[in-house]
C-alpha cells in the first residue's frame, strides 16, 4: 500500500486528500493554522492517519508523494507582509517599478491611488552600466560602485535584492556580475537577477516580476525549509512537490529560485483537477469553476490543457510569467446585497467574510449576504449547513433584507432574495464569460464543472444565462483543488527572447535557443529524479504580423520546430489570429515576426486512480430525506420539491428536477428545466432536459439507470 | 411592459463587458505604438438613435464625440444603412472632436431592425495633411492638416468599396493606418456580434424598454449627484499660451457653471474668439472634454451611458477657440482640455472644494518621425514616456505621480523602455521622477518627470505641441503652484534648443539629446500642516529635497 496526498492549505481552511494506489480515498478537511501553515501541514498528516487506521508512523512510511498548493506567497504579497527588499538597477531607471507605465486604473477616481511599490524609492539603486537592445555594451560596469550599495544594504537590514539592468534579456552579462560579486560579499541577503527569473523583453513587465520573486523569496524559503524541517522529523522521506502557478508542480528548490511561480499555488489545481473529471466524461475541454465564502475563480482548459498566458497580476503587481488563466471575481457565499444611488440591486464585490459572516449565521452580521439569500429562497437547509454543526437563522436573513434592501427596491423579502440570487449569477456569469467569450471561446462547447461548497446551487442559473447545457458537480467538489494536485504534472517554463522576422530568422539560431532550453529543463528534472524518457517538449512561439507590437502565443509542435517548418507554423497563425480577432492578413501576404521563443517541458507523473467504491447503490427514493418550500427561477414563486440525502450511495441513477441534493459540505439545486444523474464515481451530472431528451448518455451509457419518482 | 429591474443590471453589465472585450480586440491587433501601447483609442456601443449605451474609455476626449457623430450618420443615411455597412469619419466640422481621431461605425440588426451601432474611434498615426502625423502646427485650416473623412461608407452590405477605401488610403502616408483601420472594423465586429445575440435573446421590446430603464435610473444617480452640488453661479477662468502663429500670444477661456435643482449648465460664452493657428478647439472636444472633467466630480461609478449626459448642458458658441467656425484649423483642439478643466475646478472650487483638484500638468508632447536604420522604413512615435507630469492634489488625497493630462487620466501608458528602443533608433538615458517637480501642500501634487533620450536613425523631425511652459499649474487653499514644462534639444557641439510650444524642427543630428521636464500636479492646503511622517517619506525617497522641505513644510533633518 502507498499513499499519495494533496495538501490545500488556504486561509480558512487545509483541505487534504489522500489516495491509495488501489484507489480508495479520503478526504479531510481541518482548520488552517495562518500563523504557520506547516504546523496545520503535520496535523493534517495526523488527523488523516487516524481516519486511515494506521498508527502514524506507519501511515508515513507509506507516503510516497505529498503534493502541495500553499498560500504563503499569495497572502504574503495581498497583505504587504514580504521582506524588506532593495532593487539594483541601471542608471536613468530608478523609478519604472514604481511607475507602472502611468496608469491609473480608476481614470475618474481622483481618490484612487498607485499602488505602494514593493520596494521604495530610497532602497532602489542604480549602476552607471548599459547595454543597448542589440546586446551591446554602452557603459561597461564597474562593480566598485556596488560597494555604496552594500553598505546601504546592511545599514537598512535588507533581506532580499532584485537586480534588473536595461536590456538583460539580449544580454546578461552585466547582471550576472552584479549577483556574482553580491552574493560573496553578503551571504544572509537572496539575489534575485531578472535573467534568473524571466529573460524576456519589456523592461516593466520584468522588473516587476524580479522584484515580487525578491519579495516573497525569503518567506517562501523559510516557510518550505520549516516544512522540509518538520517532515523530515516525522521521518517523511517521500516527495514533496510544490504547485505553481501554471498548473504544474516541482520540487522546493526550484520554487525557491523562483518563489513568484508560487503566487497562485492555491487555486492553480482547479484546472488539472477539471481537466481530468472532464476525461472521465471523455470531454477535452472543460471550464472549472469555484465559488467559496468571497471569491468565485473560474478557469478554461483545452484540449485536456489549462491556458496559461503572461498577462497575469495580484493586487495590480505585475507578475509577468506564464500563469493558469484564473479570473477571480468578487461573487461568494459572503457577498453583500446593496442598492446604487439609481436604485439598482447590486451584489458584491464587499463580503461578510467569516465573521462576522451572513446574517443568516447569527454572529452579529447585519448586511444581507447571498447565503442569506440562498436560505430564504430554501436551497440551504437551515437544520443542515455543514453537516448541522452551523444553525442558520432565517429569520436573521429576512431582516436584514428587510433593513437594508426593502427600503429602496419596494419588493417582497422573497422577491429580493430571488433578484440577489439572480444578479450574483449574472456576475458569475460575466466571469465564465471572460475566461471563455473574450478569449474567443464558446462557453457552450465546454463542460461546465462546478466546485466549491456555493458553487452547485447557482451553477444551473449561470447555465441558463450561457446557455450551456450541462453541469458537472464533482464527488470531491468541496477538496477539488487538494484533488487536482494530485493529478498535476512536472512542468518547468522556459523562455528566451529571439527577435526577428519570419524572413530573416537564423534555422541554426532558432534550434541553438530551443536546445539550450531542454538541456536547461533536462538538467532539472533530472535532480527531480525524472527518467529522461518521460519528458514530452511543447513549445511555444510568440509572434505577430510584422509592425504589430502584441503578439500571439502560438502553440506549435516539437516537430516543427526541429524540422523547422515555418511555412506551416506561418499557417497557423494566421488561423489562430483570425479565431481571436475576427480576421487575419494571410491573403496580403504580411510578414511575420517573432518575440519569443518558449518551451514548456512537462513529465507526466503517475497517477493516482480515483475508482469509485463499489459501494451498492440505494434507490434514489430512500434517499429522499423530506420536502421543502424552493424558490424556481423558471416560474418565479416557491415550490415544494424533494431533497435528496447525497451523502447515500446513490450511483448510476437518475434524479428529476426540480428538487434539492444535500450533501454535508455543498448542496446541489437542480431546477425545474434540469434532470441529474449520479454516476459511478458518485459526481452529479445535471442537464437540461429539454436539450437531452433522451437523457444525457455520457458516463453511465452502459448502465440501466435507477430512475427517481 | 413591465420592468426587470435585475435585467437592467444584467443588460448593463453586458454593455460593458461587450466594449470591453472590443478594447482588447484593438489593444492586441493595432500597429501604431500610439494605438497598442498608449492605448490611444476608444469602443462604444450605442442604439439605433445614438444614444450611448456604453463605452470604454481609454483616452476619455476621444469618447464623447463618439455618440453625436453617430446621430449625426443616423440623419444623413436615414434608411440607406444595411446589415454589413461600415461607416468611416473623422470630419471636426460635423461632430467630430479631432481629425487624425477617426472613427468606424457598424450597425446592428436583429431581425431586419436597426437595434444598434458598435463604434470604434483611434488616434491615427497618419491622416495625410501637410505634415506626417497630423499635428501641424503652421497650419490655418483644415486642409493643411488632415484628409476630412465625412461619414462615408467603406464597406456596402459587407462588400468592401474598393473605390472610397483606394482614395481615402491614397492620401494617407502609412501603410500601417489601413491595418489599423482594418483592427477597428475587427472590432466592431465583435461588438456587433455580441450586441446581436444579446438582443436576440430578450427580443426587441424588452430590449427597448430596458435600456430606457437603465437610462432613466443613470440620469436619476447623476441629478442627484448635481443636488449635492450648492445650488448657484459659479466662474472661473485659465488661459492658453501661444497659438503656433504669433508668439507671446495669449488667450483666455472663461466658465460661467450654473447649478440648478437637479441640472448643470456649462457656459463657455465668454471665451476668447478662434485663434489664427491650430490652437482650437471643436464643439465635441470641448463637449468630452467638460463632461470628463464633471465626471471626476461625482460618484465614479456611474454607469456610463446617455442617461448619464443628459443632465448636463453646454454652451459654447461657434466662433470661439473651443469652438472654431469652418474651416480653422483645430488638431489642437483635445489639449485644450487640461484649461478647460483647470477653469470649471476654479470655478467649483467655491461650491465642492472637497471635490476638486489643484492644477493638472499640462500636456507637452512630441511626435518623432524618421527612418529606422534597420528597416530602412518610416517611424511615427509619439513620446508618450516624456510628456506625462502629475495631477493636481485633492482634499484627503496627494496628486498622482506621471499619470499625465486630464483628458486621459492615467488611461495612456508609457510605451515600454525595451519595446521603444526596438521600434525607434533612439536609446533610451532616463526616465525617472523629477525631484521638487510637485506643488507642496498638506496634499502635494503628483510628481513630474525628467526624461533624456539620445536620437538616433536619420530624417529625424520632431513636431512639439502643448503648453505649461508658461504659467505652472496653480495651488489651492494654501497649497503652493509646480514647475513648469520643458522640452530642450541638446546638441553634439554643445549648442542647446529649446523649441516653441508649437514647433517643427527638422533634420536633428544623431546624438543629439532630447531633454523632457513633465512638471508636476499642484498642491491642495497649506503644507505647513502636511502630515511629518509624509515629509520625512518623500525626503527619504528624494521625491523632495531637504532644501525645499525647510522652506515649505517646516521640516528639518534629523
Amino acid at each position: 500500500m502507498s499513499y499519495s496526498i494533496g495538501i490545500d492549505i488556504g486561509g480558512t481552511f487545509t483541505d487534504i486528500m489522500c489516495v491509495s494506489y488501489e484507489g480508495t480515498a479520503i478526504i479531510h478537511k481541518i482548520l488552517s493554522t495562518p500563523q504557520d501553515s506547516s504546523i496545520g501541514f503535520i496535523n493534517g498528516l495526523k488527523e488523516i492517519a487516524e481516519l486511515s487506521g494506521k498508527p502514524f508512523n506507519n501511515f508515513i512510511a507509506e507516503i510516497d508523494t505529498i503534493v502541495h498548493g500553499t498560500t504563503v506567497a499569495t497572502n504574503a504579497l495581498l497583505t504587504s507582509k514580504g521582506v524588506k527588499t532593495a532593487l539594483i538597477t541601471t542608471k536613468g531607471f530608478r523609478d519604472a517599478l514604481e511607475m507602472r507605465r502611468g496608469i491609473r486604473e480608476e481614470q475618474y477616481n481622483n481618490n484612487f491611488k498607485n499602488v505602494a511599490p514593493l520596494v521604495p524609492r530610497y532602497l532602489r539603486f542604480t549602476v552607471n552600466e548599459r547595454i543597448d537592445s542589440k546586446g551591446k555594451i554602452l557603459k561597461k560596469l564597474n562593480e566598485k560602485e556596488l560597494d555604496l550599495i552594500i553598505e546601504k544594504i546592511n545599514s537598512e537590514k535588507v533581506e532580499s535584492v532584485a537586480i534588473c539592468f536595461m536590456s538583460s534579456y539580449k544580454n546578461p552579462i552585466h547582471e550576472k556580475k552584479v549577483a556574482l560579486y553580491l552574493r560573496k560579499k553578503l551571504k544572509n541577503v537572496l539575489f534575485f537577477p531578472s535573467c534568473e527569473i524571466l529573460p524576456s523583453i519589456r523592461f516593466y513587465e520584468r522588473i516587476s516580476t524580479t522584484v515580487v520573486s525578491a519579495y516573497l523569496g525569503p518567506i517562501v524559503g523559510n516557510y518550505l525549509d520549516n516544512l522540509l524541517q518538520k517532515l523530515k522529523s516525522i521521518r517523511y522521506d517521500g516527495k514533496l512537490l510544490i504547485m505553481q502557478s501554471n498548473g504544474g508542480v516541482v520540487i522546493p528548490k526550484q520554487v525557491k529560485k523562483n518563489p513568484a511561480v508560487t503566487v497562485l499555488s492555491g487555486p492553480a489545481a482547479g484546472p488539472t483537477a477539471g481537466a481530468f473529471y472532464a476525461s472521465l466524461l471523455n470531454y477535452k475541454n472543460c471550464i472549472a469553476v469555484d465559488m467559496g465564502g468571497t471569491s468565485f475563480d473560474a478557469s478554461l482548459v483545452t484540449n485536456n490543457q489549462c491556458i496559461t498566458n503572461n498577462e497575469g497580476s495580484i493586487n495590480r503587481y505585475r507578475i509577468a510569467l506564464p500563469s493558469l488563466d484564473i479570473i477571480t471575481i468578487g461573487a461568494g457565499g459572503g457577498s453583500i446585497g446593496w442598492v446604487n444611488e439609481g436604485g439598482l440591486l447590486q451584489m458584491g464585490p464587499q463580503s461578510a467574510g467569516a465573521l462576522p459572516g451572513p446574517a443568516c449565521y447569527n454572529q452579529g452580521g447585519e448586511k444581507p449576504t447571498c447565503t442569506d439569500a440562498d436560505l430564504i429562497l430554501g436551497y440551504l437547509n437551515p437544520e443542515f449547513f455543514a453537516g448541522g454543526k452551523i444553525k442558520l437563522n432565517v429569520k436573521k436573513a429576512i431582516n436584514a433584507i428587510n433593513t437594508k434592501l426593502v427600503p429602496g427596491l419596494s419588493l417582497s423579502a422573497l422577491e429580493i432574495a430571488a433578484g440577489m440570487y439572480k444578479v450574483i449569477n449574472s456576475n458569475m456569469a460575466q466571469g465564465v464569460r471572460q475566461v471563455s467569450v473574450e478569449r474567443g471561446y464558446d462557453p457552450r462547447e465546454f463542460l461546465f464543472i462546478v466546485a466549491g461548497g456555493a458553487g452547485p446551487i447557482h451553477a444551473s442559473e449561470i447555465c441558463t444565462e450561457l446557455e450551456i447545457p450541462m453541469f458537472l458537480v464533482p464527488n470531491v467538489s468541496s477538496v477539488f483543488c487538494a484533488a487536482g494536485m494530485l493529478l498535476g504534472d512536472l512542468k518547468h517554463d522556459f523562455v528566451r527572447s529571439y527577435f526577428s522576422t519570419f524572413a530573416n530568422l537564423n534555422r541554426k539560431k532558432f534550434l541553438n535557443l530551443f536546445t539550450s532550453m531542454e538541456t536547461e529543463g533536462i538538467k532539472i528534472l533530472m535532480e527531480e529524479g525524472i527518467d529522461k524518457n518521460n519528458i514530452s517538449n511543447f513549445p511555444v512561439l510568440d509572434i505577430r504580423y510584422t509592425g504589430q507590437y502584441h503578439e500571439v502565443s502560438l502553440e506549435v509542435k516539437w516537430e516543427d520546430v526541429i524540422n523547422y517548418e515555418l511555412e506551416k507554423i506561418s499557417d497557423d497563425f494566421h488561423k489562430e489570429h483570425n479565431r481571436l480577432f475576427g480576421y487575419s492578413l494571410k491573403d496580403e501576404k504580411t510578414g511575420l515576426e517573432i518575440i519569443n521563443v518558449r518551451l514548456r517541458m512537462i513529465c507526466r507523473n503517475k497517477k493516482p486512480e480515483f475508482l469509485s467504491e463499489s459501494k451498492m447503490s440505494v434507490d434514489p427514493a430512500d434517499a429522499i430525506k423530506g420536502f421543502r418550500n424552493v424558490y424556481i427561477p423558471e416560474i418565479k414563486e416557491m415550490k415544494k420539491i424533494p431533497v435528496y440525502d447525497g451523502d447515500k450511495n446513490i450511483f448510476n441513477c437518475l434524479i428529476k428536477g426540480p428538487c434539492v441534493i444535500e450533501k454535508i459540505t455543498t448542496s446541489i439545486f437542480v431546477s425545474q428545466n434540469y434532470d441529474c444523474q449520479v454516476d459511478n464515481f458518485g459526481s452529479f451530472i445535471v442537464y437540461d432536459r429539454a436539450k437531452y431528451p433522451e437523457g444525457y448518455r455520457g458516463v453511465c451509457r452502459d448502465t440501466v439507470l435507477r430512475v427517481s419518482v | 411592459m413591465n420592468i426587470d429591474k435585475i435585467l437592467v443590471s444584467v443588460l448593463q453589465r453586458g454593455f460593458k463587458s461587450i466594449t470591453d472585450e472590443m478594447s482588447i480586440s484593438l489593444t492586441k491587433t493595432t500597429r501604431s505604438p500610439i494605438l497598442c501601447e498608449a492605448k490611444d483609442f476608444v469602443t462604444g456601443l450605442y442604439d439605433a438613435e445614438g444614444q450611448m449605451l456604453e463605452q470604454t474609455e481609454n483616452l476619455p476626449i476621444l469618447s464623447f464625440s463618439l455618440g453625436p457623430v453617430c446621430k449625426e450618420i443616423i440623419k444623413q443615411y436615414q434608411n440607406d444603412i444595411f446589415p454589413g455597412d461600415v461607416i468611416i469619419h473623422n470630419d471636426v466640422f460635423t461632430m467630430g472632436n479631432q481629425n487624425n481621431d477617426v472613427a468606424v461605425f457598424k450597425p446592428i440588426f436583429v431581425n431586419n431592425t436597426l437595434v444598434g451601432w458598435s463604434a470604434a474611434k483611434g488616434h491615427q498615426a497618419d491622416i495625410g495633411g501637410a505634415v506626417q502625423g497630423g499635428y501641424n502646427p503652421n497650419a490655418t485650416e483644415v486642409w493643411q492638416e488632415a484628409l476630412r473623412i465625412p461619414a462615408v461608407k467603406i464597406y456596402e452590405k459587407g462588400i468592401i468599396r474598393k473605390d472610397v477605401w483606394n482614395l481615402i488610403f491614397a492620401n494617407i502616408r502609412l501603410q500601417m493606418v489601413q491595418e489599423d483601420i482594418k483592427a477597428q472594423i475587427g472590432a466592431c465586429t465583435l461588438g456587433e456580434r455580441r450586441l446581436h445575440s444579446l438582443v436576440s435573446k430578450h427580443g426587441l421590446d424588452v430590449f427597448h424598454s430596458h435600456k430606457q430603464d437603465l437610462f432613466d435610473s443613470t440620469e436619476k444617480i447623476m441629478r442627484s449627484e448635481i443636488k449635492n452640488i450648492p445650488k448657484g453661479t459659479y466662474t472661473g477662468k485659465s488661459m492658453v499660451y501661444y497659438d503656433g502663429k504669433y508668439k507671446g500670444s495669449k488667450f483666455p477661456i472663461h466658465v460661467k457653471i450654473t447649478i440648478r435643482e437637479t441640472d448643470i449648465i456649462f457656459d463657455f460664452s465668454k471665451s476668447s474668439i478662434q485663434t489664427k493657428g491650430f490652437v482650437n478647439g471643436t464643439y465635441s472636444s470641448t463637449c468630452s472634454a467638460i463632461t470628463l472633467t464633471f465626471l471626476q466630480m461625482v460618484n465614479p461609478s456611474i454607469p456610463h451611458n446617455e442617461g448619464m449626459l443628459k443632465p448636463l448642458k453646454y454652451i459654447v458658441p461657434e466662433g470661439t477657440i473651443l469652438n472654431a467656425s469652418y474651416p480653422a484649423a483645430t488638431t489642437f483642439g483635445n489639449h485644450l482640455c487640461p484649461q478647460i478643466a483647470d477653469a470649471i475646478c476654479k470655478a467649483l472650487g467655491k461650491a465642492i472644494p472637497d471635490k476638486i483638484t489643484a492644477g493638472w500638468n499640462h500636456l507637452l508632447c512630441s511626435l518623432f518621425t524618421g527612418i529606422h536604420p534597420d528597416s530602412g522604413k518610416k517611424y511615427v512615435d509619439i513620446c508618450f514616456l516624456g510628456m506625462k507630469g502629475g495631477s493636481g492634489a485633492k482634499m484627503g488625497n496627494d496628486g498622482y505621480d506621471h499619470i499625465g493630462m486630464i483628458d486621459a487620466s492615467g488611461g495612456v501608458l508609457d510605451q515600454d523602455y525595451e519595446m521603444f528602443e526596438h521600434q525607434t533608433p533612439h536609446l533610451l538615458l532616463q526616465h525617472e521622477y523629477l525631484c521638487d517637480s510637485a506643488g507642496t501642500g498638506q496634499w502635494r501634487g503628483g510628481l513630474g518627470t525628467e526624461t533624456k533620450i539620445l536620437m538616433g536613425g536619420s530624417d529625424t523631425t520632431m513636431v512639439v505641441f502643448g503648453d505649461g511652459d508658461v504659467e505652472p499649474p496653480y495651488g489651492l487653499f494654501g497649497g503652493r503652484k509646480s514647475i513648469l514644462n520643458k522640452i530642450e534639444l541638446q546638441f553634439k557641439n554643445g549648442k542647446k534648443f529649446v523649441p516653441l510650444s508649437k514647433d517643427i524642427v527638422q533634420n536633428i543630428p544623431n546624438s543629439t539629446v532630447y531633454y523632457q521636464i513633465a512638471g508636476g500636479g499642484g498642491g491642495y492646503g497649506n503644507p505647513k500642516k502636511r502630515e511629518k511622517a509624509k515629509v520625512y517619506e518623500d525626503v527619504r525617497n528624494e521625491v523632495v529635497s531637504n532644501k525645499m522641505a525647510r522652506k515649505y513644510y517646516g521640516y528639518a533633518k534629523t
